[in-house]
C-alpha cells in the first residue's frame, strides 16, 4: 500500500506543481507591438456549406488584412472546441473568432479568453449573456430576416386563393439562430391563419437524415401540404427527396406546385431557384458578417466599446429578383456540382 | 477487504517493468522531446498544465473501461452513461433550492449513483442473463443516450451551483480527485484479491470459477465501477462545461478504448493495468494537444492519430513477440 500511496503522493505534487507553474505565465504581448497578429478561429462544424463558405470568408478577410490564422474544427464536440480555445490561449493568439456549438457550452471559452485578455468574438451564433455582460456576436437578423423571407412566401402563395397547409422544418432549439428563424416563421404567419394552417413542425436539431424522415412522416400524415419553410437550406435536398417520393416535386407555376421556402441562400438553394422549384429563401450576408467580426476583434484590441450583437440584415432573394440579387448571394460564388 | 497475500499471478495494476506501458511512455517522451522545438508553447508549462487539465477526465474513463476489458468484457455504453449522468445531475441540481454546496453534492451523488447503478445492471445482463457484452452495453449506450435527449429535448441545462462547477474547473481539484480514484484502483488491482480475481476472470473464467473465483460478481463490480468512473468523468467534464449536456462524450469513445488497448489491455481479457492506461491518455492527449497547438485540423488530428496509434500497437506486438509474451487472449 505504501509504495502505491507513495506513486499516488508523487503524480499528485507533481500535478499541483504544474497548476502552480502555470500562473506565472509572462503576460502576452501589449496590442500594438510591431509583430503580425495572429487569430485563432474555432469552428463548431464544417458540415455545411454556410459554415465553409464563413470559414473561407473569415480567412479571406484575414489575408487581405496581412493577420495569421490558427484555425481548429471541433466537429461537434463542445469540450474539445474548450481545449482549442486553451491551446489558443497558450499560443497567446491576438484574438479568437468562435462559431460555439450551442449558447451555452460556450460560456467556460469565453470567461477563459476574457481571463487571458484576449478579445474573442462569436461569429453568426450568439450566446448566452455571462453574469449581465453580453459577448460581442455577429449574427443575422434572424427573426427579420425569417418573417421577410415567409411573408413573401405567403403573399405569391395566396395570389391562387385557397387556404394552404404548412409545414416547416425547426432546427436545433439550443441554437439561438433556430430559435430565432422559428420565432420568424410563426410572427409571419400570426393573423394570417386564414390564408396559411400550419399543420406539421417537424424537428431536424440540424440533422438532415432526421429532417427527412421527420417530412417523409408529415407527408404522410398531411398528403395536403402545399407549403413548407426549412430552417436551413442545408436541409433542402432532405425535402427535395421526400417530395420527390410524395410526387409533389413541381416547379413554380406547374399544377401541385408546393410553395417552398429556405434560409441560408446556399448553393443547392441557388441552384433550386435558377431551376424554379424554390420560391425564396433568406440570405445571409457571410462576407459582411466575416468583415464585421475581424473589425469587432480589431476593435475590442483597441479597447473600443461595441454593442453586444453586431447585426447582418441579410436580404430574400426570389425567383424574381435572383438576377439583380445572385452577385450577393454567396451560393452563387459557391462552384458546387449539381 | 482481502489482501493478496502474494503477488498477482497475471500483469499487476501498476509495477514498473519493460511493459506496454513503459513502451508507450517512451514514445510518448520521444514524440514530445521531437516535436517542442518545431510547436510554439507546447513544453510551456501553461500547456503542459492544459495537457494535464485534459488527459484526466479521460484518464478516469479509461480505468474504468481497463477493469472491463481486464475481465473480459467490453463496456461501449460509458460515453451513454456521462451524457446521462451529466443532464440527471444536472436537473437534481437545479431542482435543489439555494443552488449552494448542498445541491451540488446532491449532484455528484445522483451522478455516481445512477453511473454506478447502470454499470451494475449492463454486468447484471452480462452474468446472470447470459448475454453478450457487447449486444448489453451497445443496447444500453442506445437506451441511455435516447433518455437524455429525451430527458432535456436535446436541450442544455445551464445555470449549475459555483461549487460543482469548481469540481471540473478547477485543475487542483481535478487532479486530486483522479489521483484518488486511479491510486486506489491501481492499488487495488495490484495488491488485493479482487484484483488477482479480476484478472483470472478475464484469463479464463471456467478456471476461475473451478478455482472457486466469485465470477458473476466479480463481472459486475468491474461493469459497476466502469459505470461509476464514466459518472466521475461526467461530473469533470459537466463542472468544467457549467452545463449539463445529453450529448456529452459523444465523441470520447475511440480515446477511452484506444488508450486502454495501447496501455496493453487487451479486448481478450485478462491483460493490462492502469499505468499502462494512463501512458495510453497521456500519448493520445499529447499527440491531440500537440497537432491542434500546430493548428492542424480535426480531420488531420484523427488521421494522425489513428496512424500512431496503430504505430505503436503494432510496436508494442513486435516487443511482445521478442520479449516472447503470449500474444493475448483466448479463442
Amino acid at each position: 500500500m505504501k509504495t502505491y500511496l507513495r506513486y499516488a503522493f508523487a503524480a499528485l505534487l507533481a500535478g499541483l506543481a504544474l497548476v502552480g507553474c502555470g500562473q506565472s505565465q509572462p503576460p502576452a504581448a501589449p496590442p500594438g507591438a510591431d509583430r503580425p497578429l495572429t487569430f485563432g478561429v474555432s469552428f463548431e462544424t464544417l458540415q455545411t456549406e454556410y459554415w465553409i463558405a464563413g470559414m473561407d470568408a473569415i480567412k479571406a478577410e484575414l489575408s487581405r488584412r496581412n493577420i495569421k490564422l490558427l484555425a481548429a474544427i471541433a466537429d461537434g464536440d463542445a469540450n474539445r472546441q474548450y481545449e482549442q480555445v486553451r491551446n489558443f490561449i497558450t499560443r497567446k493568439v491576438d484574438g479568437i473568432i468562435l462559431v460555439p456549438k450551442d449558447a451555452k457550452t460556450c460560456l467556460p471559452m469565453i470567461k477563459a479568453a476574457h481571463t487571458a485578455g484576449i478579445p474573442i468574438v462569436l461569429f453568426n451564433r450568439p450566446c448566452d449573456p455571462i453574469d449581465g455582460f453580453t459577448p460581442v456576436a455577429v449574427v443575422a437578423d434572424n427573426v427579420a430576416l425569417t418573417r421577410e423571407t415567409v411573408a413573401s412566401l405567403v403573399e405569391r402563395a395566396q395570389v391562387g386563393g385557397g387556404r394552404h397547409r404548412a409545414m416547416v422544418i425547426l432546427g436545433d432549439l439550443g441554437d439561438v439562430n433556430a430559435v430565432g428563424r422559428r420565432d420568424g416563421f410563426e410572427a409571419a404567419l400570426k393573423g394570417r391563419e386564414a390564408v396559411v394552417e400550419v399543420v406539421a413542425r417537424v424537428p431536424s436539431e440540424w440533422n438532415q437524415e432526421k429532417a427527412q424522415a421527420g417530412v417523409v412522416n408529415a407527408l404522410q400524415a398531411h398528403p395536403d401540404i402545399d407549403f413548407i419553410f426549412t430552417s436551413s437550406d442545408f436541409l433542402l435536398p432532405s425535402i427535395v427527396s421526400a417530395l420527390k417520393a410524395a410526387g409533389k416535386y413541381h416547379r413554380t407555376g406547374e399544377t401541385g406546385h408546393v410553395w417552398l421556402a429556405g434560409f441560408d441562400g446556399d448553393a443547392t438553394a441557388y441552384r433550386l431557384l435558377t431551376e424554379g422549384y424554390l420560391d425564396a429563401t433568406g440570405v445571409q450576408d457571410v462576407y459582411f458578417e466575416a468583415r464585421q467580426t475581424v473589425e469587432a476583434v480589431l476593435d475590442l484590441r483597441a479597447g473600443k466599446s461595441l454593442p453586444g450583437t453586431i447585426l447582418d440584415p441579410g436580404f430574400v432573394i426570389s425567383q424574381a429578383n435572383l438576377q439583380e440579387r445572385a452577385p450577393r448571394m454567396w451560393g452563387a460564388q459557391v462552384k458546387k456540382a449539381p | 477487504m482481502r489482501r493478496a497475500t502474494t503477488m498477482p499471478v497475471f500483469a499487476p495494476g501498476w509495477r514498473p517493468r519493460w511493459g506496454s506501458e513503459c513502451l508507450i511512455l517512451a514514445a510518448g517522451g520521444v514524440y514530445f522531446l521531437a516535436a517542442a522545438p518545431f510547436i510554439p508553447g507546447l513544453a510551456s508549462w501553461e500547456n503542459l498544465g492544459n495537457l494535464l487539465s485534459n488527459l484526466l477526465p479521460l484518464l478516469v474513463i479509461a480505468v474504468g473501461q481497463t477493469l472491463v476489458l481486464i475481465a473480459g468484457g467490453i463496456d461501449l455504453s460509458a460515453t451513454a452513461i456521462m451524457a446521462v449522468t451529466s443532464v440527471a445531475g444536472a436537473m437534481v441540481m437545479r431542482g435543489v433550492p439555494g443552488h449552494g454546496p448542498v445541491a451540488a453534492l446532491a449532484g455528484v451523488g445522483v451522478m455516481l449513483g445512477m453511473g454506478t447503478a447502470v454499470g451494475w445492471g449492463n454486468g447484471f445482463a452480462i452474468t446472470r442473463l447470459r448475454l453478450p457484452a457487447f449486444m448489453v452495453t451497445l443496447t444500453s449506450m442506445m437506451f441511455f443516450s435516447g433518455l437524455a435527449l429525451w430527458l432535456t429535448q436535446s436541450q442544455k441545462i445551464n445555470g449549475l451551483p459555483a461549487a460543482f462547477n469548481a469540481l471540473g474547473g478547477n485543475l487542483a481539484v481535478e487532479l486530486i480527485l483522479t489521483t484518488a480514484v486511479v491510486g486506489l484502483t491501481a492499488w487495488g488491482l495490484g495488491r488485493l484479491l479482487a484484483g488477482r480475481w479480476l484478472y483470472a476472470v478475464g484469463h479464463n473464467p471456467r478456471a476461475a470459477l473451478i478455482s472457486g473465483v466469485p465470477v458473476g460478481p466479480v463481472v459486475m463490480a468491474a461493469y459497476a465501477f466502469s459505470g461509476g468512473a464514466a459518472a466521475l468523468g461526467a461530473v469533470l467534464l459537466t463542472g468544467r462545461g457549467e452545463t449539463g449536456d445529453p450529448v456529452l462524450g459523444r465523441y470520447l469513445m475511440l480515446d477511452v478504448i484506444g488508450a486502454a488497448v495501447l496501455g496493453g489491455a487487451s479486448f481478450f481479457g485478462g491483460r493490462g493495468g492502469v499505468g499502462g492506461t494512463a501512458a495510453g491518455v497521456l500519448f493520445i492527449k499529447l499527440v491531440d494537444n500537440s497537432l491542434s497547438l500546430q493548428g492542424c485540423s480535426h480531420f488531420t488530428i484523427m488521421m494522425v492519430k489513428g496512424g500512431l496509434i496503430l504505430a505503436a500497437a503494432l510496436a508494442d506486438g513486435g516487443r511482445r513477440r521478442l520479449a516472447g509474451e503470449d500474444q493475448g487472449g483466448r479463442a
